[in-house]
């Protein structure tokens, strides 16, 4: 009996030493992977505004030094390529085709601009204006099953247009009221495999679902900070398992929605530790369960798995 | 005292002294060497290495360890210098660093510092070489003068600390500031090196203006004569062009026309002077060849006289049509007043000198800059002049005034202090202030300029995006604190708001909340927030609350239509913004807004309230003033004298006071704005006599000094020079000189004279921007004031256009001292400047805490295990747990790759199992033993048999001997009795192994149980009886013994306990 209860005891010593020396600020066990520094050399940002990820599982980050930045999934820096024009603003949103091309949403030339994964210029399209086949300040582009391409804009002129395969205005697809309020900032748009399209109406603070002929399907959201509510969605994705991961630039966190809009969990809060998130600015998820947000203001990508 | 490891092992001590204590380590492991005998050698080994362990640890805890990092990673920092010298050399400087910087190694870091007066950071050390733009670095604000020694201190203070640091200074070295090589001194103390790229020019052919004097003092009538100097690099020819008070002189040519030699070229000129006042004179150059001279602004020089005559007054006015009829008035009384359109000029400081008294006619603030502000005081405190103030919407607290340096002057405070309610303003900040270079500090600046422009009895709120969401900086509150509410801006964090709606629906919601009559917001943005909704933008217009909109880029895109519309819409005004330096401005002239309840609109007739106050001579008491239908309130100081007053039941109003401040007198009126307040005084009988009367009082009374006075400049210094002679031409000692000068920026300076001969006083002032310098000097003698003097100098251009060539060798200077390197700025080097030839810097992280943690009481830890834990499978775990906590966490393992977390893991096991290996073998052997035993039991069954057999044989044959011999015993039989020294010691569960155990030993006794010995030296008999019956019997009972045992393990299949070699009891 004595050499049992001295066994016992001597490990749950060693218990409480390892307890009480475990690291001062654990970096949270599902944090993978943090990519990127303050900078604006290779593999650094300066305000990253824009996040998307390509088929081949590169991703692509857009910064306020208006440049595109490729890396590997493993935050390898790849490739970068500089907007061709910028003094007047920079671009905050950017989508990859399932062709591999890049669209970058160049929100203060009022135009989207294509590129090649390597960053040869393809087209442009867009002017500034109201009007058909222009753009005010647009911010995000998604990609239907036919090829079709769907731009969101903001500054006063909040809709979503619908352009053909080559790149021609179509039509409107939302504009105006939405449920009562009309758009503010739909700051990003993602079409789902049911070929609905989901829109983060950002200052209204609301998830919104669309069929592609442009009825609403369905709306969720309010401003706040408990679960379920949300405050300034700017990006959105949906995972593997059709569920919303939403990343909500005011309580800088990330947020998963079942398809009702009923909150699953939450990841995230201001802070600049690992695991924590400045006003991030766009998410984009893995098929398997991983999850790259960009941490604006921390100047970083945080790769975690919930 | 640091002490470095010797061996470069990276460790070092803060107290070493503590290392003695090594020493117990070797000490304590013999004293405890026959102590710990009981433990068996290895054990015995075991715990004495990990005692010394603690010792260590001990020590080095106590010795304060550290460890040294050493890193060779280096950090370039670029000084660039934008001074008005080499202004165009800003692109050879940025390609010069998008050239270096293009391949450098992935952790060397670059930044950026640019410089001219003042040094600022434009990119802080980081990784990935230059991204400054072209064309987007920040103005500068003054390009003046090169100070190198600022950037230098600057670049000491942005260095990280762990890497090896370079400056590369790109300049022309013209250093006009500043003290650059004790700074150098102090780099190269610091372990940096410098390495210089001169910025080469030479200018071959230039003529400028060495200097322009004319005499302080002048009498009208007479010829004034100017001297000036003109320096050629070469031969040129040209004409000089004369102008006198801002008039270009007609010459003849054979006046005008040049030829300039080489060096210096002197030339007098005499103009005739027919007016009183301040007279200029400026000159300039103009080359017959354009080639002959690079640069032309330095071509001028500038200079003034001062001739004594009657006072001159200005009536600085927004609106002549308004201020017209008081100037005439004036005149009328013999007063030269002249009508200043403020919107279109404000005198410079000598031209404010030369007027005895300035009238402010319903002038706002924000007219003026902060200098001209303090420029305005210090022409009343220091210079003698006089001030009138007179009312309006923009005079007063309602005009912006509350918080400036002219408030002090005034003899009313601008704040309402006593009781009364009247109504209070509300001013809210919405800041988006981010997207522009220093935007925030912008911010912070502006908004404390707001802060200081309202009332203390008006509310004020902050609002701004931080992270996290929109929030109050500043929660709408009384302004009471001025100083708690700035305290809170300088805190506040301005981030990139989303949209106007939410931060704009707070301040609705704050103001409405308020009981204020005047609510204002003011929004800086650059617009891209979304733009607010229809029920906050309804909600605003039904609370009448102004929105004005500021929209601020500075390069980038403004997105101006929200803002436009936010302004038109709400009754506020939107603000283009193409500088920021008009920001202030704004922000005081829209802050007033909210002053409006300062305002009374109401008739009254004016009381007089100290008849015998001068301005009021000639005016009786009795009669009745003419009304007025309108003022500004204000409160009145202590030492002011309160002439007319607006007569409440709540008390009375100032209307007219007047006091002594400083060397100058001023006046308070708080009515005015005559067209809309005052048409009855305009039309009253005394009105001119009355306005006369009260500039008499006010002017300046000028009691010239009868002094010589020069001012002569030198470098930064300008140097005011007084000869005092009386009249009798004895030198006059001892004179109490008081003086100050208007600096073009910083407004009045104090300056000290300091006599230094018979009658000769000197006195200096520094001079740092272009500009007039103008002095005035306040002549005391035993204690009673003689009279004033002006005096003062130009500086026309900045010196940076004085300089012809490239100064090399102050720059080899600087490299040479700190080790650093020449290179060239038009060729690309980035392989010497990211060279890594410095010797790597080394920083120290303090290490006792982590030796504390996961050296001293890990090792006490195991070394209580090793004596305590008797269990080898015990202590095996142990250690396991405890290398794995030590090298996964306490050496962060885990945070490296997965083969590290793995390695630790088969680290881990491998000692864990060497240990346990103690344990394991006794049970394989045992194992096998076992077997073997149960092979052998029948065998030994069937011998024992046999011997018994024998035995019962022998016995019956020793019966029948006996029968027949009757005899003893056998010795024989003895000699095959096993003896002790063949048996084996494991063989003690051998049927011939019987009772003889080892003692029993408590664990207490043994701390631990020498298992070693137990199971390596089990007592056996050493003699045996010889007693045959005895033999017998014992030899019987173990084969029952064995028989039992053998019968037990086939039965029960598990067999008897083991020998535990882990329990000593």
């Amino acid at each position: 009996m004595g050499r049992l209860r001295v066994t016992v005891e001597t490990l749950a010593g060693l218990m409480i030493f390892i307890g009480a020396c475990s690291p001062a600020a654990p970096q949270p066990a599902n944090v993978m992977n943090v990519i990127g520094e303050a900078g604006r050399g290779p593999g650094a940002f300066a305000y990253p505004r824009g996040i998307a990820s390509a088929a081949d599982g590169t991703f692509y980050v857009v910064d306020k030094s208006a440049r595109v930045q490729r890396f590997a999934a493993d935050g390898t820096f790849l490739v970068e390529w500089k907007m061709p024009d910028y003094a007047g603003g920079k671009p905050v949103g950017l989508s990859v085709h399932g062709d591999g091309r890049v669209f970058v949403a160049d929100t203060h030339y009022h135009r989207v601009v294509v590129y090649e994964a390597d960053g040869a210029e393809l087209a442009r399209f867009g002017a500034e204006g109201d009007g058909d086949g222009q753009f005010r300040l647009p911010t995000d582009v998604a990609f239907d099953a036919a090829g079709f391409v769907y731009v969101a804009e903001y500054g006063g002129n909040d809709r979503i247009t619908q352009w053909s395969p080559e790149l021609t205005f179509d039509r409107v697809v939302v504009a105006g009221e939405v449920g009562g309020e009309p758009m503010q900032r739909p700051a990003a748009i993602v079409i789902d495999d049911e070929q609905t399209l989901w829109v983060a109406d950002a200052c209204n603070h609301r998830i919104l679902r669309f069929s592609l002929d442009g009825r609403l399907l369905h709306s969720f959201g309010t401003l706040g900070r408990d679960a379920g509510q949300m405050r300034y969605p700017y990006g959105l994705d949906i995972d593997a398992e059709g569920r919303l991961v939403v990343c909500e630039y005011g309580n800088c966190r990330v947020q998963w929605f079942d398809r009702t809009g009923r909150s699953l969990g939450m990841w995230g809060g201001a802070g600049r530790e690992v695991g924590q998130l400045n006003s991030p600015w766009g998410v984009f998820c893995r098929a398997n369960g991983v999850v790259y947000v960009l941490d604006s203001l921390n100047m970083r990508v945080q790769v975690f798995r919930r | 005292m640091i002490a470095a490891f010797p061996w470069d092992i990276p460790l070092s001590f803060g107290r070493p002294e503590w290392l003695w204590l090594l020493l117990l380590a070797p000490a304590t492991a013999l004293g405890s060497w026959r102590a710990l005998a009981g433990l068996g050698p290895v054990r015995r080994a075991a715990a004495l290495a990990v005692r010394s362990l603690v010792i260590v640890a001990t020590a080095l805890t106590l010795a304060d360890v550290n460890r040294v990092l050493r890193n060779d990673d280096l950090t370039v920092l670029f000084l660039m210098d934008r001074s008005l010298s080499v202004r165009e050399h800003a692109d050879r400087q940025q390609q010069f660093m998008e050239d270096v910087t293009r391949d450098i190694p992935a952790d060397d870091r670059t930044g950026v510092i640019d410089f001219a007066r003042e040094a600022f950071l434009e990119q802080l050390p980081m990784k990935g070489g230059y991204f400054l733009e072209r064309g987007r670095l920040p103005e500068l604000p003054n390009v003046e003068r090169t100070n190198v020694a600022a950037a230098i201190r600057l670049a000491m203070a942005m260095f990280p600390h762990d890497s090896a640091k370079r400056i590369v200074l790109m300049s022309d070295g013209n250093d006009n500031m500043g003290d650059v090589l004790s700074e150098a001194r102090r780099a190269k103390a610091d372990g940096v090196s410098i390495d210089v790229a001169p910025l080469w020019f030479a200018r071959r052919n230039e003529v400028y203006f060495e200097k322009l004097s004319a005499p302080t003092y002048a009498e009208r009538g007479e010829l004034v004569a100017i001297r000036g100097n003109l320096h050629a690099t070469s031969h040129a020819s040209g004409r000089l062009d004369v102008y006198h008070n801002g008039a270009k002189v007609a010459l003849r040519d054979e006046y005008t026309r040049m030829a300039l030699r080489p060096g210096n070229n002197a030339f007098v000129m005499k103009l005739p002077v027919e007016t009183d006042g301040v007279q200029r004179f400026e000159t300039r150059f103009v080359p017959d060849d354009p080639n002959m001279d690079a640069i032309v602004d330095n071509n001028q020089a500038s200079s003034f006289s001062f001739v004594s005559g009657r006072g001159k007054v200005a009536v600085m006015s927004m609106d002549p049509a308004i201020d017209g009829a008081l100037v005439d008035a004036l005149r009328r009384e013999n007063v030269q007043a002249t009508l200043v359109d403020v919107t279109h000029e404000i005198p410079d400081p000598a031209g404010m000198i030369d007027y005895a008294c300035i009238v402010l006619a319903n002038v706002p603030a924000n007219v003026f800059t902060e200098e001209q502000q303090r420029t305005l005081a210090a022409y009343v405190e220091d210079m003698g002049g006089g001030l009138i103030m007179t009312g309006g919407d923009d005079g007063f607290g309602a005009g912006g005034w509350i918080g400036t340096p002219l408030e002090a002057v005034l003899p009313v405070e601008l704040e309402i202090k006593h009781k009364r309610i009247i109504p209070r303003g509300a001013l809210v900040l919405i800041m988006h202030s981010c997207e522009f270079e220093r935007g925030n500090a912008w911010g912070v600046h502006i908004a404390k300029k707001a802060v200081d422009t309202i009332s203390s009895r008006d509310f004020i709120g902050v609002l701004a995006y931080a992270m996290g969401g929109e929030s109050w900086e500043v929660p709408i509150q009384l302004a009471t604190n001025k100083s708690a509410v700035k305290n809170a801006i300088d805190r506040m964090g301005i981030g990139d708001m989303p949209d106007f709606d939410t931060t704009m629906s707070l301040a609705l919601k704050g103001l409405t909340a308020t009981d204020a009559s005047q609510k204002h917001i003011i929004m800086v943005s650059d617009g891209d927030p979304s733009p607010p909704s229809k029920s906050v933008m309804d909600g605003l217009i039904a609370q009448q609350i102004t929105v004005s909109t500021i929209g601020v880029g500075f390069g980038s895109h403004v997105v101006e239509p929200p803002l436009r519309d936010i302004a038109s819409r709400t009754g506020g005004r939107y603000y283009p913004v193409r500088n920021p330096r008009t920001l202030p401005q704004i922000f005081v002239k829209e802050s007033k807004v909210v002053r409006r309840p300062l305002i009374v609109e109401e008739t009254f007739v004016p009381t007089v309230n100290y008849a015998f106050s001068d301005l009021l001579t000639g005016i009786d008491p009795s009669e009745a003033l003419p009304q007025l239908d309108g003022m500004v309130l204000t409160t009145p100081k202590d030492a002011a004298q309160l002439a007319l007053v607006r007569a409440t039941t709540d008390g009375n109003d100032p209307l007219l006071a007047h006091w002594q401040r400083g060397l100058g007198r001023v006046v308070a009126f708080t009515s005015g704005y005559w067209p809309k307040w005052g048409t009855a005084w305009v039309r009253w009988s005394k009105y001119s006599k009355f306005w006369a009367q009260v500039l008499r009082w006010t002017m300046r009374q000028d009691a010239p000094a009868n002094l010589d006075t020069y001012t002569v400049i030198e470098g930064n210094t300008g140097r005011v020079i007084i000869e005092a002679m009386d009249k009798d031409a004895d030198y006059v000692n001892f004179l109490d000189l008081r003086a100050t000068v208007l600096h073009p920026g910083r407004g009045g300076v104090p300056m000290q004279f300091v006599q230094t001969g018979p009658g000769r006083y000197e006195g200096t002032f520094e001079i740092d921007q272009t500009g007039q310098y103008v002095a005035t000097v306040n002549v005391f003698q035993s204690g009673a004031y003689q009279g004033s003097l002006h005096t003062g100098a130009s500086v026309p251009y900045s010196p940076e256009l004085k300089e012809l060539s490239t100064n090399d060798v102050l720059l080899e200077q600087v490299a040479e001292m700190t080790g650093g390197r020449v290179l060239d700025v038009d060729a690309t080097q980035s392989s010497v400047v990211f060279d890594h030839d410095l010797p790597p810097t080394e920083s120290r992280r303090p290490a006792w805490e982590w030796a504390l943690t996961w050296l001293l009481l890990p090792a006490f830890l195991l070394d209580v295990a090793c004596r305590r834990l008797a269990s080898w499978v015990a202590l095996s775990l142990f250690v396991e747990v405890l290398i794995l906590a030590v090298l996964l966490f306490g050496m962060d393992v885990i945070h490296t790759h997965w083969w590290g977390v793995l390695g630790v893991i088969l680290l881990a096991e491998l000692v864990g199992w060497t240990i346990r290996f103690r344990s394991i073998q006794p049970c394989l052997e045992w194992l096998t033993h076992t077997a073997a035993v149960l092979s052998r039991t029948g065998d030994r069954s069937a011998a024992a048999l046999a011997q018994l057999r024998t035995v019962k044989d022998r016995v019956r044959e020793e019966r029948e001997s006996a029968s027949v011999t009757g005899g003893g015993a056998s010795g024989a039989e003895s000699t095959r009795r096993p003896t002790a020294a063949t048996v084996d010691p494991r063989r003690r569960y051998d049927t011939g192994d019987t009772g003889d155990r080892p003692p029993e030993i408590g664990l207490d006794e043994a701390l631990g149980g020498a298992t070693e010995s137990a199971i390596e030296a089990p007592k056996r008999p050493t003699s045996a009886t010889d007693a045959g019956v005895g033999e017998s019997e014992a030899t019987t009972s173990r084969l029952l013994r064995a028989k039992r045992r053998a019968r037990g393990d086939t039965q029960s299949g598990t067999g008897p306990a083991p020998p535990s070699d882990d329990d000593p009891s």
